[in-house]
């Protein structure tokens, strides 16, 4: 076992390292000069120099990466170019923002989804079903945007309950902490919500025409014992699967949720550092979140080794 | 009686409806109007939140270069010298104007005494001198071309400076009244060097708390500061919201109480608001369409020659401004929210308020038309303009691209993204592009850098010795009327080259909550904080 998650390990360094290479031939790939962009309108030759200078964009990219990835090992992701602060303060910053905000869609996403779900599975060709059906469907349609600035007209301007930007901690202040966080989650979860409610009523169908329903119906256990206990408990290994593939999209979803409600997530920090061309922070963002993946399939694969030891690398020898 | 009630309830609704538009029209959204500030008493305390409509870079006069950088710096950074409502530059660290010596290679000031920097440390003559040096010398300075005709400066005494340059450059004066003025505190840039950007410390009404990046920079009131008895806030939040429409909600929630460089259709919006004011102020820049008729090998190199109608054909440039109706952008793109304009010069530049510096020529298709049959053009001109990726630059591109075709131009817009923007623009590849600039207070600072054969934002690729020569003698002339003359002359000779066709100016509407007063909104469109605060 040590020697599998050992190998594992190993080959997800490999990988990281890999994956920082081409972040950063990406980075520099894009168009626009970072130097230019961080200057802006007042661009004399003298500062643009001494700014690539200071930067060491003057420098040889091999050169560059070296330096780069040199310092990203003692944990040291350098400053923004931009705004002069450590991008490893930014990202310690921003990180919690989108964590919380991912944790909220994913928890209404799959109150909301599941019970919707539910409800169209077992109310079949009622109104209820009907409803269902329409609320995802327009949960998976309605552009983000257009949905974020709607609830804030409507939950933070015409009815003030909630409040339209900014972040403040939970361990702050709890209260204000949700009012703030609730509007954003309702527009990052919808559209999950809305994959959720599907998948959870096609398996439910499934299940309920099965004869294991049948039987438990036969044997006369209450509804509420065949819906939650059999049919549901069997349906939910489909949707914990397709939740688990949507998760990606939840954390690239949070980049257009953060700006309308200006939270100051992993998501605005990259948007940001994209328009500035701010070099450092970019790749400090995108090498976490490669990390963050990395490590999610690390534990995944040791996860199932230990619930299937066949897949063990090296198992069959 | 129901009918009765019907109607009353009718009436009111109107009236209240009128109420609320006629608040803000009344005094500011008038084309043509202005109202800098909110002068009912303010109670003390409370938190101001502005919305900016970027982040702003680094809190380092010397290294700043952004515009929402010096809306902060406002706040926590008095220069030298500063502008009032008029446009006119009026003492502010230092006691008077600075006297300059016959030929004009000699300047002093004095400082005024008892200031205190945020960190306590005392303010000198010594300290002005290290912050000016440091503006010239420090690598990266933003600083270092606008006071490279500065050859010296020492103390003289403990309150006063004196300058010695390389040349007569008049100038200084504006460009002591801009972030090259800000003196910096000499123990926080000992201790910090070039960290300061994280520990800023000026002469300022609020000081540096804290800054998290991309979401607020917290500044809090200044015990410090000589005045800290007409500063009524306790604390000042700046907040990037780069959307106007976010920035239009938050400000009609409530969350943020001064909402900065809004759009026109944002104020349109914003009028219905009962709960919120405007102010509003002309600008010191321009925008317009750079054409590209010489930037062959990039900026900064010898202009070359290019062989596009536009560029070969000074004919084919005039048909193409004679086809633009400048009413008609600023009725259409803008909500008749900006003014029409035609030249470099502003009419609230410090030179000559006021006054009027050029006149634009009216549409005028067929006349476009012969012009293109004389160029001996063939016809349609195939021109690719680049625009920025905001709606109103993609407006404007479409109304120009409309207009144009009646005369014969056919144009393609190709939308661009800011940084690749600069980048193709700067290296000469492109027909054309929106160009635009936020404006300085002295004409130099407008033309010198854009219209030069060897400006540094001479993307246009313009080579006119007249031009050349009359930048110079701008720069050094000190008789203002004299002065206004060249500018004159030099505005006329810039419109007959069109590098760069002025098209409008911008106007910097800032909209705040109602019980919002104190806000100071002059023509450098900074939003001033100092005396703001609450109503009472």
């Amino acid at each position: 076992m040590t020697a599998y998650i050992l190998t594992r390990l190993r080959q997800s360094c490999i990988t990281l390292v890999l994956v920082s290479m081409v972040v950063f031939a990406g980075i520099r790939a894009l168009p626009g000069d970072p130097a230019l962009a961080l200057a802006g309108e007042e661009r004399s030759p003298e500062a643009l120099a001494a700014v690539r200078e200071s930067y060491g964009l003057d420098d040889n990219i091999v050169i560059q990466y070296g330096r780069f990835i040199g310092h990203a090992i003692t944990g040291d992701l350098g400053t923004s170019s931009r705004t002069g602060l450590p991008v490893a303060d930014a990202i310690t910053a921003a990180l919690p923002i989108t964590l919380e905000l991912a944790a909220l869609s994913l928890l209404l996403a799959v109150t909301v989804g599941i019970g919707a779900g539910i409800v169209a599975a077992v109310r079949r060709g009622k109104p209820e079903e009907w409803l269902a059906n329409a609320l995802a469907l327009l949960g998976l349609s309605i552009p983000t945007f257009w949905l974020g600035i709607v609830l804030v007209l409507g939950f933070a301007i015409a009815l003030p309950v909630f409040s339209a930007s900014g972040y403040v901690p939970f361990g702050t202040d709890p209260l204000d902490n949700l009012r703030r966080m609730v509007l954003p989650a309702i527009v990052l979860g919808s559209g999950l919500a809305a994959v959720v409610m599907r998948q959870t009523r096609a398996a439910m169908l499934d299940s309920l025409s099965a004869d294991y329903v049948r039987t438990a119906r036969a044997k006369g256990l209450s509804r509420r014992e065949v819906i939650g206990g059999h049919a549901l408990r069997n349906s939910l290994v489909t949707v914990v699967t397709v939740l688990g593939l949507q998760l990606g999209h939840l954390i690239s979803g949070a980049v257009v949720t953060e700006q309308i409600f200006v939270l100051p997530g992993f998501g605005k920090l990259t948007i940001d550092a994209v328009f500035t061309r701010d070099y450092a922070t970019l790749q400090g963002v995108v090498l976490c979140t490669s990390a963050a993946y990395i490590l999610i399939n690390l534990l995944v694969d040791v996860a199932y080794s230990v619930i299937d030891p066949r897949i063990r690398l090296g198992g069959a020898r | 009686m129901r009918r009765k009630a019907v109607a009353l309830a009718a009436v009111a609704l109107v009236m209240s409806l009128t109420a609320g538009c006629g608040s803000l029209q009344s005094s500011a959204t008038e084309v043509g109007g202005e109202r800098m500030t909110d002068d009912r008493p303010v109670r003390d305390g409370g938190t101001l939140t502005v919305a900016l409509n970027a982040d702003p870079d680094k809190l380092d006069p010397t290294l700043a270069q952004t515009l929402v950088g010096r809306t902060v710096f406002a706040g926590m950074c008095e220069k030298l010298y500063d502008i009032d409502e008029h446009g006119t530059v009026i003492p502010q660290l230092a006691t008077a104007l600075p006297k300059t010596s016959k030929d004009g290679r000699t300047v002093t000031f004095g400082l005024r005494k008892g200031l205190k920097f945020s960190d306590g440390t005392k303010l000198d003559a010594e300290a002005a001198v290290t912050s000016l040096l440091r503006h010239r010398d420090l690598a990266g300075s933003a600083r270092a071309t606008e006071l490279a005709p500065l050859a010296g400066a020492k103390a003289t005494g403990p309150y006063t400076v004196e300058l010695t340059l390389k040349q007569a450059y008049v100038p200084l004066t504006a460009v002591l009244a801009d972030r090259s003025g800000m003196v910096m505190s000499p123990t926080a840039l000992k201790k910090y060097g070039k960290n300061f950007t994280n520990h800023p410390s000026c002469v300022g009404p609020f000081k540096y708390v804290e800054r998290v990046g991309g979401d607020r920079i917290v500044l809090a009131k200044d015990p410090n500061y000589y005045a800290a008895d007409q500063v009524h806030l306790d604390k000042v939040i700046y907040k990037p919201i780069p959307d106007g429409n976010v920035r239009l909600a938050n400000l009609r929630s409530g969350d943020i109480q001064v909402g900065d460089q809004m759009t026109p259709v944002d104020v349109r919006s914003a009028l219905t608001e009962p709960g919120l004011q405007l102010f509003n102020s002309p600008s010191l820049g321009y925008q317009g369409i750079g054409l590209n008729v010489g930037n062959v090998k990039g900026l900064g190199q010898k202009p070359g020659r290019i062989d596009t109608p536009l560029a070969r054909e000074p004919k084919v440039r005039e048909a193409f401004e004679l086809a633009i109706d400048r009413d008609l952008i600023n009725k259409v793109v803008f909500q008749g929210m900006f003014e029409p304009a035609c030249g470099p010069v502003s009419p609230e530049s410090a030179i000559a308020p006021g006054v009027k510096a050029s006149v634009c020529p009216e549409r005028d298709v067929a006349k476009a038309k012969r012009l293109l049959k004389e160029a001996g053009v063939k016809t349609p001109v195939r021109i690719e303009l680049k625009v920025s990726t905001t709606p109103e630059s993609s407006r404007l591109g479409q109304v120009v691209q409309a207009m144009t075709k009646e005369a014969g131009f056919a144009v393609t817009l190709r939308p661009t993204e800011y940084a690749t923007m600069l980048e193709e623009t700067d290296s000469g590849k492109y027909d054309a592009f929106t160009s635009g600039w936020s404006g300085r207070l002295d004409p130099d600072g407008n033309i010198a850098s854009f219209l030069q054969t060897r400006g540094a934002m001479n993307a246009y690729g313009l080579s006119d010795p007249t031009i050349d020569r009359l930048v110079e003698r701008g720069r050094t002339e000190a008789d203002p009327d004299e002065r206004a003359k060249i500018y004159a002359e030099l505005t006329h000779r810039a419109q007959e080259r069109r590098g760069l066709i002025y098209l409008y100016r911008q106007k910097n509407y800032i909209v705040t909550g109602k019980d919002v007063a104190g806000v100071r909104v002059y023509g450098d469109g900074l939003v001033r904080v100092t005396t703001a605060g609450y109503a009472r």
